[in-house]
């Protein structure tokens, strides 16, 4: 598979004007042949696909160089304006400078182009980035704010970013705590909130999600469900258990929406590595006991079971993706609106 | 609130989940295991499907064929061929593993009635020891001549019939070879089976590009309004190849271009670019506004509307390559057509007086699978004459193949003190916008018809509308003299003909 990356113009400026003009230039392709060329004349008659834009916070140099990679990845499934915000709220004299750049990017005879601004802003600048973040979007796209680590719920910077975005997207298993998590569920329901949210920790349970609900979509078993008794989620205690609380908070809420009340038992254990190991579905009634299993292995695969009494009907062994960043990123960025699930699984592994 | 004694009736683990309903547990019999089909598209596709969630746990596969091999050597054979040629590489080990536990092996002669006895037998094992409920896909991936004595002795035996659980059968192309075979076939099939059960692929229905071209039309309110006579001058499909017939040569001379590409992917085409829009996406709603276009075409005059030709020695993309008579397995004398161009028109309110210009061909300048509407003129061009004579029309490409994705021909003024217009392409490729990888089309097809959905499959009807057609063609072209074959060399765009036969109305073919 061949790839290549040209990065096609990069240039500093400090006034948003002159920002708005470069990204005119670089969009357009007119720097590669110089303007009024041939060249020049197709790309402009070329329509460009772009599907959004990206806004991400990051708070020094190394976050931007970590965060500049993903967004590198990402560019080949989804074109967009990316806005990548340095706010250093140090006492150094106000200052703005911006980077503006294009990246085009074929791969296997597809080309896929995105522009990227990087505004880095010291002293009182750094408080009002939301003001020069707005006028360099892409008109009627999207906005997806990417909040890399735990957000600053606080910072001002982040309410005002959350107003211009139609998605926030954060990642749970960034050592999110109870607090954060709560906070988080308040931001969704804020009143007039805009921005929808999304976790890609949410997304890496789209495997355990799936494989539970298909137990029940076999003949025979949607009485069973009826009947549950009670989840059990074993996994790692090192750093993050979000992942584990939003698993059964979800059963638990997909459950109360026909007035069932399910149990939840966690069982942390400090020598299995990050995330969940196992998750087990008990149910009972009259058609007797059973227990569907699901098992993570080793190389990215995801066991099934059922056992029927003490019976064991077939096992399967299905795929569980490893998924980069950058993967979870391109998901979300395809996904409508407001996650009512997630909010409501969320609210569940909080009670 | 009470502690788990409700009774459901629906998942509500389901809900919010994008990817689709999980089948039921199935038995899948492949008749024709040891052939190509098998082992370059069928099972790549099941394993594809097992490796992404979509097969329920229980899923088994029984081969039918009549090749002396063991059951574990079936299994190795498949196991290589998905290695070979899975879109997913490498292929994991223990994923295969669990697929691979309940895949079987009958070997017999598909005329064997007591074969199939031994056949049910595996099936109701499967049933006891798998969970397969009696829901069985029978998938006839053999050579045409045997689909009627299969389907025969599946209803003979038994197996297709009664007892728990959902039978379906699905038959590959070539689905007869003219409409009197056609029906015969249908009603073979139907003796068995009905209309319901029935699923006839044509795999082009399973490609995302094709699906594409229905969300481009019925998506998007911007183009329906003037999808029809009153601003579209004419509309052109081309499906265009830059091979020759590989080593097809003894199927290829008793298709030719009409069989092979006119009656199954140029008609599908056809019928969903002129199709009205389905009041929803169920199977019989999609096909019976497609089986509306193939009934309202008018009655062609192959003398003046069709074009056939056959490609002598030329050379493509720098190669010097045969003609068709030279071919292995072609007879030096043939007559069989490789390039066909045909002018429909559509007898309804939307397309009156519209044509439709249809060509495909082997061995031409470059490969392209496109549907091309060239709009009006604007009624009146408030330019001087000088600014607009190098003007074309508005067109408006779907490309099927290669890079899929939509074109549209627009005027610009060219940049500078004088009014001069020129004709730009804006491209749009869905490469560049979602460059990730698509299914292969049989795993879409495989899973639908798991899941009892025949939206993408063809309906008896549409079959035989589309055989009415060719028979028409063929009736005519037995009336003519024999064809001066061969009449284009390789690397061209077809005999001068079909370009007369477009010119003639005071149009152009497109050069895809």
């Amino acid at each position: 598979m061949s790839n290549e990356h040209t990065e096609l113009s990069t240039q500093s400026f400090v006034d948003v004007h002159a920002i708005q003009d470069e990204l005119d230039q670089v969009r357009w392709g007119l720097h590669a042949d110089g303007e009024g060329s041939e060249a020049a004349e197709h790309a402009a008659a070329e329509a460009r696909a772009s599907v959004c834009n990206l806004i991400t916070v990051v708070g020094n140099e190394t976050e931007r160089g970590a965060v500049t990679s993903v967004l590198d990845r990402l560019s080949v499934t989804n074109p967009s304006r990316t806005l990548i915000l340095l706010a250093q709220h140090t006492r150094e004299a106000d200052k703005l400078e911006a980077e503006v750049s294009a990246q085009e990017r074929s791969e296997s005879g597809h080309r896929v182009s995105t522009e990227r601004v990087i505004l880095h802003a010291h002293g009182e600048p750094a408080r009002h980035l939301a003001s020069l973040a707005a006028p360099l979007l892409i008109p009627d796209l999207p906005v997806t704010l990417w909040w890399p680590g735990r957000p600053q719920f606080d910072n001002p910077l982040f309410d005002d970013l959350c107003e211009l975005a139609d998605r926030l997207v954060v990642d749970t298993d960034e050592g999110f705590d109870d607090g954060d998590l709560t906070r988080l569920l308040g931001v969704a329901r804020r009143p007039k909130a805009r921005a929808s949210i999304g976790d890609l920790n949410w997304l890496r349970l789209i495997a355990w999600r799936h494989v539970a609900a298909q137990f029940f979509d076999m003949p025979g078993m949607l009485e069973r469900l009826g009947h549950i008794r009670g989840v059990s989620i074993l996994h790692g205690s090192d750093g993050s258990t979000a992942q584990a609380r939003l698993l059964g908070g979800w059963v638990r809420s997909r459950m109360a929406t026909v007035g069932i009340e399910v149990p939840l038992e966690f069982r942390p254990d400090d020598s299995l590595e990050h995330g969940v190991r196992q998750f087990l579905i008990y149910t009972g009634g009259d058609e007797g006991p059973a227990r569907f299993s699901m098992n993570r292995h080793r190389g990215g695969r995801l066991s099934t079971q059922i056992r029927l009494g003490d019976q064991d009907l077939a096992e399967r062994t299905v795929r569980l993706e490893s998924r980069a960043t950058e993967e979870l990123l391109g998901i979300e960025l395809t996904l409508p609106g407001n996650d009512v699930l997630f909010e409501k699984a969320l609210a569940a592994a909080l009670q | 609130m009470a502690q788990a004694t409700t009774t459901l009736t629906q998942n509500v683990l389901r809900e919010g989940l994008i990817l689709p309903r999980t089948p039921d547990p199935a038995a899948m019999v492949i008749f024709g295991a040891s052939g190509d089909l098998t082992a370059r598209k069928l099972m790549p596709a099941l394993y594809n499907l097992a490796l992404n969630r979509y097969l329920p746990s229980g899923f088994s596969v029984i081969g039918v064929a009549d090749t002396a091999i063991t059951e574990d050597e079936f299994r190795a054979r498949v196991e290589q061929a998905v290695q070979k040629f899975s879109r997913s590489q490498p292929v994991d080990r223990a994923v295969w593993q669990s697929l691979a536990e309940g895949i079987s092996y009958v070997r017999m002669p598909f005329d064997d009635q007591e074969g199939y006895g031994r056949l049910a037998a595996e099936l109701e094992r499967l049933d006891r020891e798998r969970g397969t409920a009696g829901n069985r896909v029978f998938y006839l991936a053999t050579a045409p001549q045997f689909f009627s004595v299969i389907i025969d002795r599946l209803g003979a035996s038994g197996i297709a019939k009664g007892g728990e659980g959902w039978k379906r059968v699905v038959i590959e192309k070539p689905f007869g070879n003219d409409l009197k075979s056609a029906q015969a076939l249908n009603q073979a099939t139907h003796t068995v089976f009905t209309e319901q059960q029935i699923y006839r692929i044509d795999h082009y229905l399973g490609k995302e590009t094709v699906q594409n071209v229905l969300v481009f039309r019925f998506a998007n309110g911007i183009f329906e309004p003037i999808w029809n006579r009153r601003y579209v001058d004419h509309v052109q499909i081309t499906v265009a190849e830059d091979i020759g017939i590989e080593r097809r040569g003894k199927y290829y001379e008793t298709a030719g271009a009409l069989r092979d590409i006119f009656q199954n992917h140029l008609m599908q085409l056809l019928s969903i670019a002129a199709m009205e829009a389905p009041p929803n996406f169920d199977a019989d709603s999609v096909r019976d506004e497609k089986v509306k276009v193939l009934k309202s075409i008018h009655p062609i005059d192959v003398a003046n509307d069709v074009v056939r030709g056959q490609y002598g020695p030329g050379w493509v993309g720098g190669q010097q390559v045969p003609g068709y008579r030279q071919e292995m397995n072609v007879s030096p004398t043939s007559n069989t057509e490789t390039f066909v161009a045909v002018r429909l028109k559509i007898d309804n309110w939307r397309w009156a007086d519209t044509p439709f210009y249809l060509r495909t061909g082997k061995r031409l300048p470059s490969r392209a699978s496109e549907i091309a509407i060239q709009f009006k003129n604007p009624p009146h061009l408030p330019f001087a004459k000088t600014a607009v004579q190098e003007l074309t029309p508005n067109v408006l490409v779907m490309r099927i193949q290669p890079h899929e994705g939509a074109s549209l021909k627009i005027a610009a003024k060219i940049p500078g003190p004088v009014m001069r217009l020129r004709t730009v392409n804006m491209d749009f490729f869905y490469g560049s916008s979602f460059m990730v990888e698509s299914p292969d089309a049989y795993e879409r097809l495989v899973l639908d018809c798991m899941l009892g959905d025949a939206t993408l499959f063809a309906r008896e009807d549409e079959v035989e509308r589309a055989w009415a057609l060719v028979d028409r063609i063929e009736a005519g072209w037995a009336s003519e003299p024999p064809p001066a074959f061969p009449n284009y060399a390789a690397g061209t765009w077809g005999p001068p003909e079909a370009d007369a036969l477009i010119e003639h109305d005071g149009r152009r073919w497109r050069r895809p």
